[in-house]
């Protein structure tokens, strides 16, 4: 397996590399807050898919778990938070932490049903699960505005002076900051005795069962982990655009948000937010210009990258420079 | 020679910098679905605004009006939101128009006076919209308008009880409330209220449901397309129709673009509202030809053509009241109490609700002479108010 | 005192009238359903439990049948039966380049590729066939004699309806005779138990694939035309059902017939029967009866061990 802690070198070069990331992270952030000044709402929807997508990425790249319900965190989250401001809870990290914990919550229940499953029919419960979501959110539309969306809602300024307005330029801060913590969290999470596990349950469960681990608990503890993160994107969501509506407990947003992740490869955490910003992206200049062909361009794009670049563009990126630790996943790249 | 030059030359400049001066770019952000499932109805935006502009041309007292389209396939308020938010900040919108879906709607509306910008509404149909903010304006319609006269003319009818089945979303509640009470004020009685699941395909079991109550007529309300198409489809082949249970619908449900997939199982269905292509009036026909040639073709011509078109009229009465300059509240005020004929007929904006008045017809399917089907009017109501505003 | 009993006593044996009738309503209306679903599901149920692809896009290639009926009855003026039967091979003529260079790549591979793949294609054909026919709905224009409705004594039903119900049954007769009785159905059954040994027995396994998946197709473009009267034929069509056709599968275990049939049947009649008791509710019960089922059954109802 990779990465034991044992080589000191190597775990040095490993956290050289972690922190140069991060950096990276941060210098593309800055650099969108000063080029596209005025693209600041949709960079800000983007951070919180990116979000979404890193959630995915814990379950399904580190975990295994093939899941198409992973909307339904991401909008217990938003709903929270946007349920919770309606009622006068406006401080924005709360929000964020109201968000973060229903999806949480969430992601217990999911985990709950799902992870005895396997195979098809852990995917299929997984679809059931969040179309029962979507349901829910729809039928209860005394709380959660049903097809109309939640609206009216605003959060107070953040620290008392910054406040979230048209431009959302507070917004996308604010949100680049938590994605940032969040990342660097999960990278912690992940480089754990608990994220090696988890990987082990990915490659070998039988093994992994016959070393004297419990599977089922460890699958459930990262999906609650996982939908800590995808409740915080739906809150940020929430937070900066003031409105939630239907869509964030929807099947397509969870299909979306798994091709975001494959584009970009999974099982590295960077994997989820180069494919995220260049999902969302071509999305926006393309629909712009021809949202007719949007769907063919998103279905030739997975088509090649199952045929081509099973890795994504992580993986790609791998092949291309070997003599970097390869970032994508196992199969598409070496190890 | 050099000073003819120099004048030449300044005398240019001084041209070219009125010129400029005169023609400034004034720019209307248009939120519709111009792809997707409602792909349709967006093409109807776009053929209102384009025959409106063909006909009125494409400038207000020098300001050139320039049309910025954004698609929104379907209610999306995040997505709408965001729209929104780039078109004012991005590309510096003046005015906002469109909108299809009521979430959408809401979802601007709070914007509206941070960005100094009215919403002047093409066709979202719910009420309480024109609440949110002072700077909405709407050309359309509401359910509750349209389905109020429904209740009389039920009663008239000799229809007593009636079940009604909606889908169950915004408009489809709101058409609900607002038939039961106008047809129980009437004198009628709604013995059975049936919400169905907005995507239910399989419409035999609410047939069933229907028969059972023993009603004199169901009024339905579904989305247009396909949703509309089953509801219709099961009540005749469940032999509801030959039952002698009656059909009263708002006429969503029978709307152009759907009327040919609806073909003869549609004949004799009776609707109500403020639009028919085939309405008899000068100004429809000239809008009509305008219209039908900006989509490309008659067939697809339908009702949120006419909204856009009377949206744009409305914009352009705020810019001239404005002279061109970004001022939201002296727009909306300028346009309270304006009145016009439009191809529905004679429409006014009340002041007090900024919502359109209009007429609202009885009209019932039936086939042309070149075996068309259309939506004959047969009775007018006159200058019919937003009962679902009114105090 | 007797009068008022024998009166109650007939209004009681009238209710249960009304009552039996209305449950044989909801049955018909439930097989009908469940029928058309079966008709397009099983080729989805084949693909997913003899040859291991999870294929999302199977609504799509119902979807492209639907279309090709349409076009051949609005623009070239065909009858019936003769769109359906271009409909099918046309169906089976796309499929065929796309089996092989695109599916014959993902069998074997895990779960997710196969998923993406699908979805991929899936989202291709929608983009290309929003393209070319435009986003409206598309409708399949029955004959007159399937469009009348048939009266049953207590309630009509559409001819259309009974006709899908009849389809249904002989295409599980006509599967369950190919698989069971034929030759080729034995080198299929052999190829799904252990393809490496019958290909090492001298079974052509590539073309056992290639055969079933247009086997599969076929019905896939079939129950599209048919069922065109519950599940309309628009650009979406391959998404907004991908989801009832993966789910009805898995409930009824891939692979086996009498369990897609099985699922079709319960799960058409728990979705018909909530939508007529508590029409509010109904995906809830739809739903929810999944996430019962595929706990308590998670190979589905009758499939097979893998």
């Amino acid at each position: 397996m990779r990465g034991s802690a044992t080589s000191g070198r190597f775990a040095d070069s490993r956290l050289l590399r972690d922190v140069v990331g991060v950096a990276a992270i941060a210098v593309a952030g800055a650099a969108g807050y000063w080029l596209f000044p005025d693209n600041l709402a949709l960079l800000t929807r983007v951070i919180a898919v990116a979000l979404l997508v890193l959630s995915l990425d814990l379950v399904v790249g580190y975990c295994g778990v093939a899941t198409l319900g992973h909307a339904a965190l991401y909008g217990a989250g938003a709903y929270a938070a946007g349920m919770a401001c309606l009622r006068g809870v406006t401080e924005p990290m709360t929000l964020i932490l109201i968000g973060a914990v229903a999806g949480a919550a969430a992601g217990l229940v999911m985990g709950t049903i799902m992870l005895r499953a396997h195979g098809l029919a852990q995917l299929v419960l997984s679809i059931a699960l969040v179309q029962l979501a979507h349901e829910a959110a729809n039928k209860a539309s005394a709380y959660t505005g049903g097809s109309d969306g939640l609206a009216g809602f605003s959060p107070s300024p953040l620290f008392g002076t910054f406040v979230f307005d048209l431009w959302g330029r507070t917004a996308y801060l604010f949100g680049l900051a938590l994605l940032i913590g969040v990342f660097i969290l999960l990278k912690f999470v992940v480089a754990s005795p608990f994220g090696m596990l988890c990987r082990g349950i990915k490659e070998d469960p039988v093994r992994i069962r016959a070393m004297g681990a419990f599977v089922f608990p460890v699958l459930l503890k990262m999906f609650v982990i996982s939908g800590a993160v995808a409740g915080a994107g739906g809150a940020l969501a929430a937070l900066s655009t003031q409105v939630v509506g239907l869509d964030s407990v929807s099947f397509e947003l969870s299909a979306n948000s798994l091709v975001m992740l494959v584009l970009g490869g999974l099982g590295s955490l960077y994997g989820a937010l180069v494919g995220t910003v260049i999902f969302m992206g071509f999305e926006h200049v393309v629909s712009a210009i021809n949202p007719f062909h949007w769907m063919t361009m998103v279905g030739a794009l997975l088509i090649a990258v199952v045929l081509v670049a099973p890795g994504g563009i992580g993986g790609l990126a791998g092949r291309l420079f070997p003599t970097m630790p390869a970032k994508g996943d196992d199969r598409g790249g070496r190890s | 020679m050099s000073g003819r030059k120099l004048l030449g030359a300044a005398l240019g400049a001084l041209l070219a910098g009125t010129v400029a001066a005169a023609a400034d770019t004034i720019k209307v952000g248009i939120i519709g679905p111009f792809s997707g499932p409602f792909a349709l109805q967006g093409k109807n935006f776009q053929a209102g605004v384009e025959a409106y502009m063909a006909l009125n041309g494409k400038s207000v007292k020098g300001h050139d009006i320039e049309v910025i389209y954004r698609d929104l396939p379907a209610a999306n308020p995040q997505q709408s939101r965001a729209l929104a938010q780039e078109l004012i900040v991005k590309d510096k919108v003046q005015y906002l128009g469109g909108v299809y879906f009521t979430p959408d709607a809401m979802a601007i509306t709070p914007l509206l006076t941070q960005a100094n910008t009215p919403l002047v509404i093409f066709n979202a149909a719910t009420s309480s919209i024109m609440t949110q903010s002072p700077l909405v304006v709407r050309t359309s319609f509401t359910t509750a308008q349209t389905t109020t006269p429904l209740g009389k003319i039920a009663i008239e009818r000799g229809i007593k009880k009636v079940i009604t089945a909606v889908s169950d979303y915004g408009p489809g509640v709101d058409a609900e409330v607002a038939f039961k009470k106008a047809f129980e004020a009437a004198g009628g009685q709604v013995i059975e209220s049936v919400r169905m699941p907005l995507n239910t395909n399989d419409f035999s079991p609410i047939m069933q449901r229907i028969r059972d109550s023993k009603a004199d007529a169901v009024f339905a309300f579904l989305p247009s397309g396909p949703t509309t198409l089953g509801f219709v489809k099961a009540y005749n082949e469940t032999g509801l129709r030959q039952a002698g249970v009656k059909f009263l619908a708002p006429g969503d449900l029978t709307q152009e673009s759907d009327l040919p997939a609806l073909g003869d199982g549609a004949l004799g269905l009776l609707t109500t509202f403020h639009y028919s292509v085939a309405h008899d009036s000068p100004e429809n026909k000239r809008f009509v030809e305008a219209a039908a040639k900006a989509i490309g073709g008659i067939d697809h011509l339908s009702f949120p053509a006419v909204g856009a078109y009377d949206g744009m009229h409305v914009i352009y009465k705020m810019i001239e009241a404005t002279d061109g300059k970004q001022d939201a509240q002296k727009a909306v005020d300028a346009v309270k109490g304006l009145s016009w004929t439009s191809p529905r007929g004679p429409v006014s904006i009340d002041a007090e609700t900024r919502h359109i008045t209009e007429n609202i017809y009885l009209r019932e399917v039936a086939k042309d002479a070149n075996g068309h089907l259309y939506n004959k009017e047969i009775q007018t109501f006159a200058n019919q108010k937003d009962p679902g505003l009114a105090k | 005192m007797r009068g008022r009993a024998c009166k109650d006593r007939r209004i009681a044996v009238a209710d249960r009238n009304v009552f039996m009738q209305t449950v044989f309503s909801i049955a018909i209306d439930a097989v009908a359903y469940g029928m058309a679903l079966f008709i397009i599901c099983i080729g989805l149920s084949l693909t997913m439990g003899l040859m291991r692809v999870v294929n999302l896009a199977h609504g799509a290639f119902a979807m492209i049948a639907g279309y090709i009926a349409s076009f051949a009855q609005r623009e070239l003026g065909t009858g019936y039966a003769v769109a359906i039967l271009l409909s099918i091979l046309g169906t089976i003529v796309v499929s065929i380049p796309i089996e092989r260079f695109l599916y014959r790549r993902i069998y074997g591979s895990p779960e997710l590729t196969q998923v993406l793949m699908t979805i991929g294609i899936t989202f291709c054909v929608i983009g290309i066939t929003n393209y070319f026919f435009g986003p409206t709905l598309k409708t399949i224009p029955l004959p007159e004699s399937l469009s009348e409705p048939v009266d049953l004594g207590f309630r009509a039903v559409a001819g259309h309806r009974l006709f899908v119900m009849a389809c249904g049954l002989v295409v599980a007769a006509g599967l369950w005779f190919l698989i069971e009785k034929t030759a080729f159905g034995i080198r299929l059954r052999a190829t799904v138990d252990n393809a490496g040994m019958a290909d090492a027995l001298g079974v052509r396994t590539q073309v056992v694939y290639a055969v079933s998946f247009a086997i599969a197709m076929g019905l896939a473009a079939f129950g599209g035309v048919v069922g065109a009267e519950f599940l309309p034929i628009e650009p979406y069509y391959a998404l907004r059902y991908m989801v009832t056709f993966l789910v009805v599968v898995s409930v009824g275990g891939a692979g086996s017939i009498p369990g897609a049939l099985l699922a079709c049947l319960v799960l058409g009649t728990i979705d018909t029967t909530g939508r007529y008791l508590m029409p509010e509710f109904g995906n809830f019960f739809f739903y929810a009866a999944v996430i019962a089922i595929v706990c308590i059954f998670p190979r589905g109802l009758l499939g097979r061990a893998q």
